[in-house]
């Protein structure tokens, strides 16, 4: 199959899956008892002013239509206004995507740069002194709480040893942000020449980095474990022995081997790690889509949330059309279907 | 000078229970023989018997709990048993060459069977690219792979089990061996390939002069096929011999019973099953392995048994050897 027709098939399979993920945010929201009506009148507004709120929203409508003249609009590929900002939901979450796959796209890659070797490395000595030490440390990643993880490495580098810069966000407030090319602050620091913009962005993305890059290392560890145990066990890897291939190429073997399961695993977890994003955002006022989405959330910013879930799903279908694509590259068995 | 010598190899299972005490399987207690270059030998031995670690221990191939534990393994004179990783990768896959029952699930998935070849032949023999590609086209030919200039290009999952097989040949004599090691090559392959890859094993062993340990269950295979026969039973070598006057006159009862349990003597009528369980090589008895399956045994059976001579180079481990009746020896329960 071609490249351009697995798309395709892709994409027509994706639709029923979307409408799927529209209704379910839509209804989610207003069956959860929210109600951004009192919210957005204030204490001390009379019931004409109410109901006119309502009427506007379209929220007095019943349900089936309101959800109908929605679907219709995000077909038309219009996800509706903030009931709060007024703004173009579709145009906020734009603006936040950047933000935040910057901080995914480092958090994630420094995981699993640090996550993969040192998964291997246990992997080549289980039950090795190595392999205890990283067990116990992908424990800790495992179990300790992230926005806990967050305060703590403010407090240390911030309060205590005044290594970082404070959590006030993407640069610091002296610094003017470089013209935008890309949303990306380190990036177009560095695009438009201005060192100072590019450092303050850097420094700035350190802990929130460190801090996703440890809740995303652990998984990885024991996943790359488990899977070169299991590579290392085959016959493939018995026969590579029986046929005196030196351990360098043996190495290289079991990583080939393992490569295809370590990056399914891996996109997994970029989908899934998107929640924790929130509170990493959160924690270090980072104004990125995952804040966005919890603040929407909180607000009980009806269009706002089902937006950001919707791009959500979105960007977890592009992530797994893009790892397929990979596998496909790399593992001649498969197939893109 | 022999090629390859085998003395006293004891090969053990290490392992700990649940209350952490050490158990120890005896899976290997002192196997000797020996193979002269351009000699065929046939080891023989029910599943369990040690047969297969046999050959994981001479190449070094055992993983942990599995470690040797006395004896000794000399190939053309050297030391394998405590040679270094780097120094036997020199020699497994050039001058020892395997070939194992999984072919399809051994080579390497992920890379090509010509590149395959190709790589076995610059890790050991170097040269020029060309060169070894122009050797893996040869061997694939010699293997009889049709068509080997498109087979190159074929990737493992690609080829059929008989194929595959033919695959791992052609590996096998990429770096011209001495010493080929077959493992049960024809297990896992339809009856008809079998026989293919029997006669091609049969005579590629005669074109490329290799001295061949070949590992199998069955005795068919043996008779055709080698020159010497080695059985085992219980990690034990229990008769060796010449393959003509093993099955002439086979020395040890459990030689006798395997003989006579051969298939074409059942369809004869004249056969009985070959019944009991195999030793449990954590408890050994003390004397021969055999004894709680043996029609013959004694009290004499459960001292140290010595390998007794019957004919020139044909020996059996057996306090009775040589003076045996002349009927199989049949004790079923055991």
């Amino acid at each position: 199959m071609t490249f351009q027709r697995f798309l395709l098939r892709r994409a027509l399979m994706v639709i029923p899956l979307m409408i799927g993920v529209v209704f379910i945010t839509f209804m989610l929201v207003r069956i959860g008892g929210l109600d951004p009506v009192g919210r957005l009148a204030g204490p001390t507004a009379t019931q004409a002013e109410f109901d006119s709120i309502r009427n506007n929203l379209g929220l007095d409508q019943p349900l089936w239509k309101q959800f109908s003249i929605y679907l219709g609009n995000v077909v038309r590929g219009d996800l509706g206004e903030s009931w709060l900002s007024n703004r173009s939901v579709l145009t906020d979450i734009k603006e936040r995507a950047v933000i935040s796959l910057e901080l995914l796209f480092w958090g994630v890659g420094i995981g699993a740069l640090v996550g993969v070797p040192v998964g291997l490395r246990a992997a080549f000595r289980p039950n090795g002194r190595f392999d205890q030490f990283t067990r116990v440390l992908s424990l800790f990643g495992f179990s300790i709480p992230t926005y806990w993880l967050a305060l703590v490495m403010i407090f240390v580098f911030f309060y205590l040893l005044g290594w970082s810069p404070p959590a006030i966000g993407r640069m610091s407030l002296l610094v003017t942000p470089p013209d935008m090319i890309t949303g990306s602050y380190l990036i177009d620091g560095v695009l438009t020449a201005r060192w100072d913009a590019a450092r303050s962005a850097a420094s700035q993305l350190i802990l929130p980095v460190i801090c996703l890059a440890i809740v995303s290392a652990a998984p990885i560890i024991k996943q790359t474990r488990a899977i070169a145990i299991e590579v290392l066990s085959s016959d493939t890897v018995r026969y590579a022995h029986a046929c005196g291939l030196p351990e360098r190429n043996v190495r290289k073997l079991v990583l080939r081997n393992s490569a295809v399961p370590i990056l399914t695993y891996i996109g997994t977890e970029v989908t899934g790690l998107v929640g924790t994003m929130s509170l990493i955002e959160y924690v270090f006022a980072w104004g990125g889509l995952g804040q966005y989405g919890l603040n929407a959330i909180i607000s009980g910013d009806f269009t706002a949330v089902q937006g950001y879930v919707l791009v959500l799903a979105v960007f977890s279908v592009l992530v797994f059309i893009v790892i397929d694509f990979v596998v496909y590259l790399i593992e001649p068995r498969s197939e893109l279907s | 000078m022999t090629l390859l010598k085998v003395e006293d190899l004891h090969t053990h299972f290490i392992s700990r229970d649940l209350d952490n005490q050490i158990c120890i399987a005896k899976a290997l207690n002192g196997v000797s023989f020996s193979l002269e270059a351009g000699r065929v030998l046939g080891i023989v031995g029910e599943t369990g018997a040690g047969k297969s670690l046999t050959a994981q221990s001479i190449v070094g191939l055992l993983r942990p709990p599995a470690k040797i534990v006395a004896g000794s393994v000399r190939f053309e004179g050297r030391e394998l048993t405590d040679m270094p990783d780097a120094e036997l990768n020199r020699i497994r896959g050039n001058n020892i060459a395997m070939v194992v029952q999984n072919p399809r699930t051994s080579l390497d998935p992920l890379t090509r069977v010509g590149d395959q070849l190709v790589r076995l032949h610059q890790i050991h023999s170097g040269g020029p690219k060309t060169a070894s590609h122009k050797r893996a086209l040869e061997m694939m030919e010699a293997v009889g792979l049709p068509d080997p200039e498109s087979r190159a290009k074929s990737w493992p999952h690609e080829l059929s089990g008989g194929m595959a097989q033919r695959v791992l040949l052609a590996m096998a004599l990429m770096n011209s061996p001495k010493l080929l090691i077959a493992d049960e090559p024809t297990t896992g392959l339809d009856v008809t390939v079998q026989a293919q890859i029997l006669d091609l094993l049969r005579s590629l062993v005669a074109r490329f002069d290799m001295a061949t340990l070949i590992i199998t269950h069955d005795l068919g295979v043996v008779a055709h096929f080698c020159n010497d026969i080695a059985v085992m039973f219980g990690g034990s070598i229990v008769e060796t011999g010449s393959v003509r006057d093993v099955f002439a006159a086979p020395a040890h009862p459990y030689t006798r019973n395997l003989i006579a349990a051969t298939p074409e003597r059942f369809q004869m009528g004249r056969a009985k099953a070959l019944g009991g369980q195999p030793p449990d090589l954590y408890n050994l008895p003390s004397g021969c392995v055999l004894q709680s399956r043996c029609a013959y045994a004694t009290e004499l059976c459960q001292t140290t048994v010595r390998n007794a001579e019957v004919a020139e180079g044909h020996f059996a481990l057996c306090h009775y050897a040589g003076r045996l009746e002349e009927q199989p020896a049949v004790k079923i329960n055991a």
